[in-house]
């Protein structure tokens, strides 16, 4: 999409990613490229992205230790 | 079920309220790979017309950002799109499969650039306030848990001026009427559903929420109390289905 982004960059649109907030909190989210997960610091949780598509449900979402 | 347990309706079956998305899920990841096919034969077509009306309608505009909830495999986004080029769609479901399924048809066309695909929940959606020009939800709103929390939802993303667009299997005016479109959705369609997908239950929730969901001008309130203005429906195919419209001001 943009071309500031590395080009290894997963098939995943940044400009999506910005558009994204917590379902929980509707704080703003940390992409981690990693392990492609989308991190809500507020809620303590990360949503995963599934073969490019995020999964933006609480119960899908991996609970961060304190 | 304790009885102080809050609850809710899938298909006739009373269940706990944390219980139904899993089981609509249930029912969609079941039929994902099939949906499209079985909604053309279930209507003999007939839901392409709906959907073309409900464009009619919206009135696409290049520039819109519509959020397509529930929207599954992607039909009413592609048919948006068509019609305002320049226009961008998320389209928003809780069961990924549908929303893989749906991408292998952006993937093939121009479409792609102005599609995103997003797991969520209508009840809390995973987007800022304020930011999209159409909602729309297409047979999708009768699976919510809780309806009610679910248009709140629709009212919070949109911008002020945007517009909430509904199609959903409705209730016929006719007494005499329905009671034929019972007999058939009853006896035929989780039969013919079986022949298709092999899933004869999933095709039972279906006709069991259609009847359950409430009629135009329940659901018309409902939309009301949700902060939606200027707020109206039109039928289709004599209230098989209905449109509803209404306006964040």
């Amino acid at each position: 999409m943009s071309n500031d982004t590395v080009d290894n960059a997963p098939v995943y649109d940044r400009k999506m990613l910005e558009a994204l907030v917590c379902p929980h909190t509707q704080g703003t989210l940390r992409y981690d490229a990693e392990r492609q997960e989308l991190v809500s610091p507020g809620a303590k949780l990360a949503y995963p992205i599934r073969n490019g598509i995020p999964v933006m449900l609480v119960d899908e979402a991996r609970r961060l230790e304190e | 079920m304790a009885e102080n347990e809050q609850t809710t309706h899938f298909g006739f079956q009373t269940v706990a309220e944390d219980q139904k998305a899993g089981m609509v899920h249930g029912v969609f990841t079941s039929v994902a790979s099939k949906y499209d096919i079985m909604n053309d034969v279930m209507s003999a077509g007939i839901h392409r017309i709906w959907k073309e009306a409900m464009m009619d309608w919206l009135a696409p505009r290049p520039g819109q950002r519509l959020l397509d909830v529930a929207g599954g495999t992607g039909d009413v986004s592609f048919r948006f799109l068509e019609r305002a080029p320049g226009a961008d769609a998320v389209v928003c479901d809780l069961t990924e499969s549908m929303l893989v399924e749906g991408r292998k048809r952006a993937d093939a066309g121009k479409l792609a650039d102005h599609l995103d695909w997003v797991v969520g929940d209508a009840m809390a959606l995973p987007f800022e306030s304020g930011s999209f020009d159409v909602y729309t939800i297409s047979f999708g709103i009768r699976n919510v848990t809780r309806v009610q929390d679910a248009l709140k939802e629709a009212f919070r993303v949109l911008r002020p001026g945007g517009r909430l667009m509904v199609l959903e299997f409705s209730q016929l005016p006719n007494p005499a009427m329905q009671k034929a479109y019972d007999l058939y959705s009853f006896n035929v369609i989780p039969q013919m559903g079986k022949m298709i997908t092999g899933d004869r239950d999933s095709y039972q929730y279906l006709v069991e929420s259609i009847r359950q969901f409430p009629d135009q001008e329940t659901f018309a309130a409902m939309i009301r109390k949700a902060g939606f203005e200027n707020v109206k429906y039109r039928n289709l195919s004599l209230g098989i289905a209905a449109l509803h419209s209404g306006w964040k001001i």
